[in-house]
């Protein structure tokens, strides 16, 4: 039952997004995510919605996948679309109904907060999460955030935490989903019983699950001292990344739409 | 009329040649866990020569992993030496280099796999060292298919079965070149097949690159491969030799709860019952020449 979380969901693929440069890629996305939340008029907000479209169809993550991401932010978006619907208040009434009053300017709110919510979730899912191997995403982060390192921040010891994590989640997971077997073997009961009940139930999975945890930690940091491992210092990677044209012109088209968007930003549909 | 003096004599500089190319030595090792607590390691002198095929066998919790790491210093005794080709390995200073001579394979493969995908992990050491990136790329892909892991090497570490993780573990420490590997157990999970793949690249290691290979196991047919046997008992050296010096004492091996070849025992309940064959026979052809002779 637990083994269907997944963590860093990848589809590995053979696109444009899926073949640039990682640290590319999060510039790129800085670059949309303010985008996103700088466009205020309607043409700019349209402009927005198009690059993302674009992107998604760049991406051919199917849709049912994409859908499945949105689904738990369902309470969110419908949260916000309601605050704004009812409490932005406007010129243009449209319905006054008791204490209920509804202006357009409200609706235009509701629908835009939305589809800016759903914009930033797309994109981040599409350029990076979908997009990028989680390996591939550490990388790019070290890499990018490496100029950090000059201020004192850790910034190797960060990735390499991450790298360890991402490589022991699915065995912990694997042995979680063994413990609880093992203590339902012995009659343990994980489902019956108020509230407490339950929360004591999982003390016989913790305590076994963290015994063991710490246990792979040290044998693993022995493993690591053993293949010479000693910082970030004097380290180099297999994977050297070659930045390509194909990585600097999306850059710059990103870049451009972004300004773009900052010039749009004076201009209104007429008609809404 | 000085120099004359102080030139070695032939024996002498036999000796000195000899010491020179001793690798690992051991010297009244004491090692202990904890400081209260009866000594895992009581006692034990210990040369391991260069370029050599050692096989350390005993019974479970005899001390056999921990001796192996306290030989390639990941341990510090807590009595007596170790060193490693002259660097004493409880000198903080010479840990670095230690490790860079001596690679060690461990037990559980599924705690020394540190990234996520095979080719990865296989390039930690390598990457680790400083290797330029060209030079990395070469080595994970000849060491992977060394032992006949190149159609994985993309692929996730953790869908991999025990027997293929324990073989990427092997890849990721010949990755790094050292001089000596100490491998613990690390047929255990192969299934015979894999199990003769890898003791067929240990013996590979061993004569084409000169490696010193030291290997731990309860698989009296692996120990039989090696060059010299060490047989450990309650953390003293119980008995050390060629493998067939060692084996041809059957009630010595059995009285430290442990098995010895299959021929070899065959032999021993022939002889028992009276047949005058010798129990000197560790391999399965030997033993069926000697048979034949019987018969004659
Ligand atoms: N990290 C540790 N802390 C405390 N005691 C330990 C530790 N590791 C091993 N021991 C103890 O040291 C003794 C020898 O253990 P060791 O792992 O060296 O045996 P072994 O010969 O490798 O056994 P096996 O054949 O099962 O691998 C055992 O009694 C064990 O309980
Ligand atoms: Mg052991």
């Amino acid at each position: 039952m637990i083994k269907d979380i997944t963590i860093g969901q990848f589809f590995p693929g053979d696109t444009l997004l899926h073949r640039t440069d990682p640290r590319f890629k999060i510039i790129i996305l800085i670059t949309f995510l303010t985008s996103v939340l700088a466009a205020k008029s309607t043409v700019a907000f349209m402009a927005v919605l198009c690059s993302t479209l674009i992107l998604l169809v760049l991406s051919e993550i199917n849709l049912r996948i994409l859908l499945k991401s949105v689904k738990p932010l369902l309470f969110i978006l419908i949260f916000t679309a309601v605050i704004n619907l009812f409490f932005v208040k406007g010129e243009s009434m449209l319905l006054h109904w008791h204490f209920i009053k509804i202006y357009k300017e409200g609706i235009v709110n509701a629908v835009m907060m939305v589809l800016r919510l759903v914009c930033l979730v797309v994109g981040t899912s599409v350029l990076l999460s979908y997009t990028t191997s989680p390996l591939d995403m550490t990388d790019g982060l070290e890499r990018v955030l490496s100029p950090l390192k000059y201020i004192k921040v850790p910034v190797h010891e960060f990735s390499m935490m991450m790298t360890i994590a991402l490589r022991f989640i699915p065995t912990l997971v694997e042995e979680t989903d063994k413990i609880i077997s093992a203590q339902k073997a012995r009659g343990v009961s994980f489902d019956t019983g108020g509230l407490l009940k339950r929360v004591r139930a999982l003390i016989p999975i913790l305590i076994p699950l963290f015994y063991s945890a710490i246990r792979r930690a040290y044998e693993l940091a022995e493993a690591m001292e053993c293949r010479l491992y000693r910082g970030g210092e004097g380290r180099t990677r297999m994977k050297v990344p070659h930045v390509k044209g194909s990585d600097y012109i999306f850059l710059f088209v990103m870049l451009a739409v972004c300004v773009g968007i900052f010039l749009l930003n004076s201009y209104e549909v007429p008609f809404i | 009329m000085a120099r004359e003096t102080v030139r070695p004599t032939v024996t002498e500089y036999i000796r000195r040649l000899k010491n020179k190319l001793m690798f690992i030595e051991a010297k009244n090792l004491v090692f202990s866990y904890k400081e209260d607590a009866p000594p895992v390691i009581d006692g034990m002198e210990l040369k391991i020569e260069k370029g050599t095929f050692t096989a350390i066998i005993g019974h479970n919790g005899s001390g056999k992993s921990t001796l192996a790491k306290l030989l390639c210093g990941l341990l510090i005794p807590t009595g007596g030496s170790v060193t490693v080709d002259g660097m004493p390995t409880n000198d903080e200073k010479m840990q670095y280099d230690i490790r860079k001579k001596c690679g060690m394979v461990f037990q559980n493969p599924d705690n020394q796999i540190v990234a996520s995908v095979v080719e990865e992990d296989v390039a930690f050491a390598p990457e680790n060292l400083g290797v330029p990136p060209a030079e990395i790329r070469h080595r994970v892909n000849s060491v992977l298919k060394a032992v006949g892991m190149e159609e994985y090497a993309k692929h996730s570490t953790y869908k991999l079965s025990g027997g293929q993780k324990q073989r990427v573990a092997i890849a990721g420490i010949l990755a790094m070149e050292p001089e000596c590997i100490f491998f613990d157990e690390a047929t255990a999970m192969l299934d015979p097949a894999g199990q003769r793949d890898i003791i067929a690249s240990m013996k590979m290691l061993n004569r084409e690159k000169a490696m010193t290979v030291v290997a731990i196991t309860h698989h009296m047919n692996e120990a039989v491969e090696a060059d010299r046997v060490i047989v450990l008992n309650h953390g003293k050296i119980y008995a050390d030799g060629t493998p067939l010096q060692v084996f041809s004492d059957v009630e010595n091996i059995l009285r430290a709860k442990l098995s010895v070849p299959q021929v070899t025992e065959l032999f021993y309940m022939l002889e028992n019952n009276g047949c005058r064959c010798g129990t000197d026979v560790l391999h399965t052809m030997e033993a069926a020449e000697r048979i034949e002779k019987l018969f004659k």
